[in-house]
């Protein structure tokens, strides 16, 4: 009975919600007759329908929501506001300026952390937009392949060169499609000739895309006598003047030579994924027959895909079973699984899963660790500041009892804090933002080879950020000061009563929680860089300090090469190679008691291993007299044998090639691009001279830059109309070294500012501390303590703080940040106890330096002039 | 002379503030406008022509007594201004005066006029 009875009571009613919004947005002169009348119509017809009445009410509460009728802030009006607006902040600014440094300290270390944080917001909001400048970025897709190749699922970006067309052709959804052939070729302008990357690409490139046309128009491919180049090419061959029809000679990897007029200029803007340099037509690539004819076993770099609007990739992606077929059957030693459409607007953020990708962007886990490490910083400079201001309301207790006794409420107190306090989080995050725009975003951008400008980050997307961001460290480091303070009875304040301050267990807690975050950030950066310095001087597996490589076209240049530097004396030893390693490591696999084995297999010449420096583990390299070295001997590394599991390897022998191979020798491994891989199986075997593309050689001590430059002036002498390309076979890991050295100087900025963070909090605290203790410490003094005791004295609490948080902290860091190395690395450094003891020596010589500064204080300050105060 | 000018809704709920006369208020006027002329209007829309004639001096408002149906709340009571009346009186008058000038002849129905 009783149920029924609420439930009518409570259907007769209007919306509870709606009317308490109504009553909290309404002016209060007009309350009465709005809410009278929304009632009156409720009531009304909720005898006929009670549904819709509540509907209506609703409606009604909404349409009444107008500018007219909404209470607004002066219609409370008071000029008492105004004027204690005015009071809180000249107290505020008065209190700040009294402790100065104190003041200084918490708006710098604020700043520090609201600049890093800014900074780590643009980064990261510039990898999540690449691509997005295209016009159709949510069209577009990208065909990748899933290939099960070595036993696991690799994503390629490589895909069918017939799949494209056909998909076209058959599948209504798709608009156009552009496959990207990459390749490279000697470009000749009057005597400039370099080598440049080459796209050859679908005529609808340039509308599928949106790069921006600088000459030209989106046409130029549709002419196959046209190349288009982007900006830095264009202003390489032909400087300020206007390439538009002007004369190009391309030399292609086959040899055949063409001639092209330059069709259009293209910008590769910074946020770009891709970033093509030299574009070609497709029809150009058809005619200069790479291949006779292309089937299905022929594959393509990329194949994009834009769809019709109000399509959806998962359409196309059901039709894909007859291509599997198709390019299964036609080619066995390539098997695909299935086909992916990944959408352009994700295409750099998946780059590091696919292999042969073509848009490039940063690892999702370095974002993240950046992220992680930003908030860590920022909420490092919070804590910071709120524990320094909770000290620093000590000496306003008296100002806070007055306030109250004369009328102030709390809500006024905790008002009064805020306003001050986002005054102070306004200040620094100007500073901040300054910090951010003039010197961490460049030194991003020195220290990695991509430049972020803040013009491709969106304006709105920016200023939400810094309001929120204003609004969070506002709140964070401002709400608990200002409820504490705000909290206490003015009888109490005014007697002297309130004990407050470094006792405080909150305080406590606050401080080593900043010890903490500290040391979680010192540790795992001091890790990481223990790291990456011991990559830096890995062994590779071989010496190549006093190696060089130059590519040559064919065998002809090979020769000449050869035979014009081999008696130079400063050269030791050189040999030809189709492959080179570090340079080009070809990828194949082969069948051994029919299992499938992948590796990693080079052609070389004789005498190739020992001028590359490779250390024989047993048997023999290979040598010119013997015969069979050359058809049928193979050199294989030591995690090959691993993998073969062969216990004699110099007996066993495996087909490769359809000519059985010989194990003749192990090498020990050695890593062939970077430590970012872990060690693969290796296998070299003889090519013929007629195959050679490069020529390495190692010269004798101390003769690595002449050798270099007549090295350079020889092949002016063989091939003026080809660049000089050698290098130095320490070239090979310059990508991975310089990536490895920003991570060591970006790490290094981190930590310090780690430790900058926590020693400004531990300074300001001290210092006002020590101005509290002032006087214990001077009768003290007058008692015969001398400045140990008091040191000692100062410092107990700060040392068992330090301690705590570093045993909370350290292990922290250090398995945050092994578990990002572990994911990185594939073989890195074993942990060891440097970095931890480096971290805790670091903090505690800090915290007595802090600590001791402020101790000059006492020791100078007599204790007659503390003492006579009162 | 803005001020004084009177929108087609503003002299709908001006004249109806008038027939209800002395028991005008917002739904009360909403109601008799939906009778007499057919429109249903939102009660909001009532209330800011209402405001807005207030403000212009062609209304004045006091509170009524407290009802049941409205939860005990009062009504605002609207009546009509000295400077009310004249501005209808006028717009009646100014009305009338345009109508008696149109020709005869344009108010007869006339399908040969229409076929011009």
């Amino acid at each position: 009975m009783r149920a029924i009875n609420n439930n009518q009571q409570s259907t007769t009613h209007p919306p509870k919600w709606a009317d308490r919004f109504l009553q909290w947005y309404c002016r209060p002169d007009l309350l009465e007759e709005i809410q009278g009348d929304a009632h009156e119509l409720f009531y009304r017809t909720a005898k006929a329908n009670q549904k819709k009445a509540k509907l209506h009410f609703v409606w009604n509460v909404f349409r009444f929501f107008r500018l007219k009728n909404i209470r607004r802030p002066h219609s409370t009006y008071s000029p008492q506001y105004t004027i204690m607006f005015k009071s809180y902040l000249l107290t505020g600014m008065r209190s700040a300026l009294r402790h100065r440094t104190t003041a200084i300290i918490n708006i710098l270390g604020l700043s520090l952390g609201v600049g890093v944080t800014i900074a780590v917001f643009i980064f990261a909001e510039y990898f999540w937009n690449l691509n997005l400048f295209h016009i159709n970025h949510d069209r577009i897709y990208q065909v990748i392949s899933h290939v099960k190749g070595s036993g696991e699922l690799q994503k390629w970006g490589d895909s069918p060169f017939l799949l494209g067309p056909a998909l076209k052709a058959d599948h209504p959804a798709v608009e156009t499609m552009v496959r990207v052939e990459m390749s490279e070729g000697a470009v000749r302008h009057n005597e400039i000739v370099l080598n440049e990357s080459i796209w050859f690409v679908d005529a609808e490139f340039l509308n599928m895309f949106s790069f921006p046309i600088l000459k030209g128009n989106t046409e130029a491919l549709k002419t196959k006598e046209n190349i288009v180049l982007t900006k830095p090419i264009a202003e390489k061959y032909f400087g300020t003047s206007d390439p538009l029809g002007q004369a190009l000679s391309v030399k292609f990897d086959n040899g055949t030579k063409q001639e092209f007029v330059v069709g259009g200029v293209i910008d590769v803007t910074d946020n770009s994924g891709m970033y093509p340099s030299v574009l070609l037509s497709m029809e150009k690539f058809e005619d200069l027959k790479f291949n006779d004819s292309y089937n299905w076993t022929d594959l393509t770099d990329a194949t994009f895909l834009l769809l019709k609007p109000g399509h959806s990739s998962t359409e196309v992606a059901q039709t894909m079973e007859k291509y599997i077929t198709l390019q299964n059957a036609s080619s066995p030693e390539w098997l695909i699984e299935g086909f992916e459409f990944i959408a352009l607007t994700t295409l750099s953020q998946h780059s590091n899963e696919i292999v042969s990708a073509i848009a490039f962007g940063a690892h999702p886990s370095a974002i993240l660790s950046l992220l992680i490490i930003a908030i860590l910083l920022l909420l490092l400079a919070c804590f910071n500041y709120m524990n320094v201001s909770v000290a620093t309301v000590a000496t306003r207790l008296k100002e806070i009892g007055i306030r109250k006794v004369v009328g102030g409420n709390r809500k006024e107190i905790i008002q009064q804090f805020l306003t001050e306090n986002f005054l102070m989080c306004i200040f620094s995050l100007v500073v901040g933002g300054l910090l951010a725009y003039l010197l961490f975003l460049p030194g991003f951008n020195s220290l990695y080879p991509f430049t972020i400008s803040l013009a491709t980050i969106s304006k709105s997307k920016l200023v939400t950020f810094l309001i929120g961001l204003l609004v969070f460290i506002g709140l964070i480091s401002g709400a608990y000061p200002a409820l504490y303070v705000s909290s206490f009875m003015p009888i109490r304040i005014l007697r002297g009563r309130e004990k407050f301050g470094q006792r405080g267990l909150f305080s406590r807690v606050l401080l080593t929680l900043q010890f903490v975050i500290a040391f979680m950030t010192i540790v795992a950066s001091f890790v990481f860089i223990d790291n990456s310095l011991y990559l830096k001087n890995k062994d590779w597996g071989y010496d190549h300090q006093r190696n060089m490589v130059v590519p040559v076209a064919n065998k002809e240049q090979f020769l000449k090469l050869r035979d014009k530097i081999i008696h130079k004396k400063e050269i030791e030893q050189l040999a030809g190679s189709v492959s080179h390693v570090g340079v080009q490591n070809p990828r194949i696999s082969f069948d051994y008691h029919e299992q499938r084995f992948p590796t990693v297999a080079y052609k070389v010449g004789f005498e190739y291993l020992e001028t590359m420096n490779f250390r024989l583990k047993e048997g023999r390299f290979f040598i010119k007299e013997i015969q069979s070295d050359l058809s049928e001997s193979v050199i294989v590394s030591e995690s090959f044998v691993e993998k073969m599991n062969w216990k004699e390897p110099l007996k066993e022998s495996f087909e490769y090639d359809r000519v059985k191979r010989y194990v003749i020798g192990v090498v020990y491994d050695f890593h062939y691009n970077g430590f970012y891989n872990p060690v693969s199986p290796v296998m070299f075997t003889i090519a013929n001279e007629d195959d050679f593309r490069f020529l390495a050689l190692r010269t004798t001590q101390g003769n690595v830059e002449n050798t270099e430059a007549y090295l350079k002036q020889s092949w002016k002498e063989i091939a003026p109309d080809d660049p000089y390309e050698g290098f130095l076979q320490d070239a090979v890991f310059e990508d991975f070294h310089r990536d490895n050295n920003a991570n060591i100087t970006l790490l290094s900025f981190i930590s310090s500012s780690a430790i900058i963070l926590a020693c400004l909090g531990l300074f300001g605290l001290v210092s006002f501390n020590i101005t509290r203790r002032l006087k214990e410490f001077s009768v003290r003094k007058v008692f015969g303590a001398n400045l140990l005791h008091i040191f000692r004295l100062m410092n107990r609490d700060y040392i068992w703080i330090v301690l705590i948080a570093f045993f909370i902290g350290a292990p922290s860091g250090f398995y945050l940040i092994n578990y990002l190395i572990q994911h990185i690395y594939p073989d890195p450094q074993a942990a060891r106890p440097q970095p931890f003891l480096i971290a805790i020596g670091l903090m505690i010589i800090t915290v007595a330096i802090t600590v001791g500064s402020q101790l000059r204080r006492v020791a100078k300050e007599s204790p007659s002039v503390t003492l006579k105060i009162e | 002379m803005k001020g004084d000018y009177l929108g087609e809704l503003e002299e709908l709920i001006l004249l109806t503030v008038g027939i209800l006369h002395p028991k005008a208020y917002g739904v009360g006027i909403m109601d008799e406008i939906e009778k007499q002329a057919g429109r249903s209007l939102n009660i909001s829309a009532v209330h800011s022509v209402l405001t807005r004639l207030e403000e212009k001096g062609h209304l004045k408002s006091k509170m009524g007594d407290p009802t049941e149906e409205r939860g005990g709340r009062r009504k605002r009571i609207f009546l009509l201004t000295a400077a009310g009346k004249r501005t209808l009186e006028e717009a009646n008058e100014l009305r009338n005066q345009l109508y008696s000038q149109i020709p005869k002849v344009a108010l007869q129905f006339n399908p040969l006029a229409v076929g011009c």
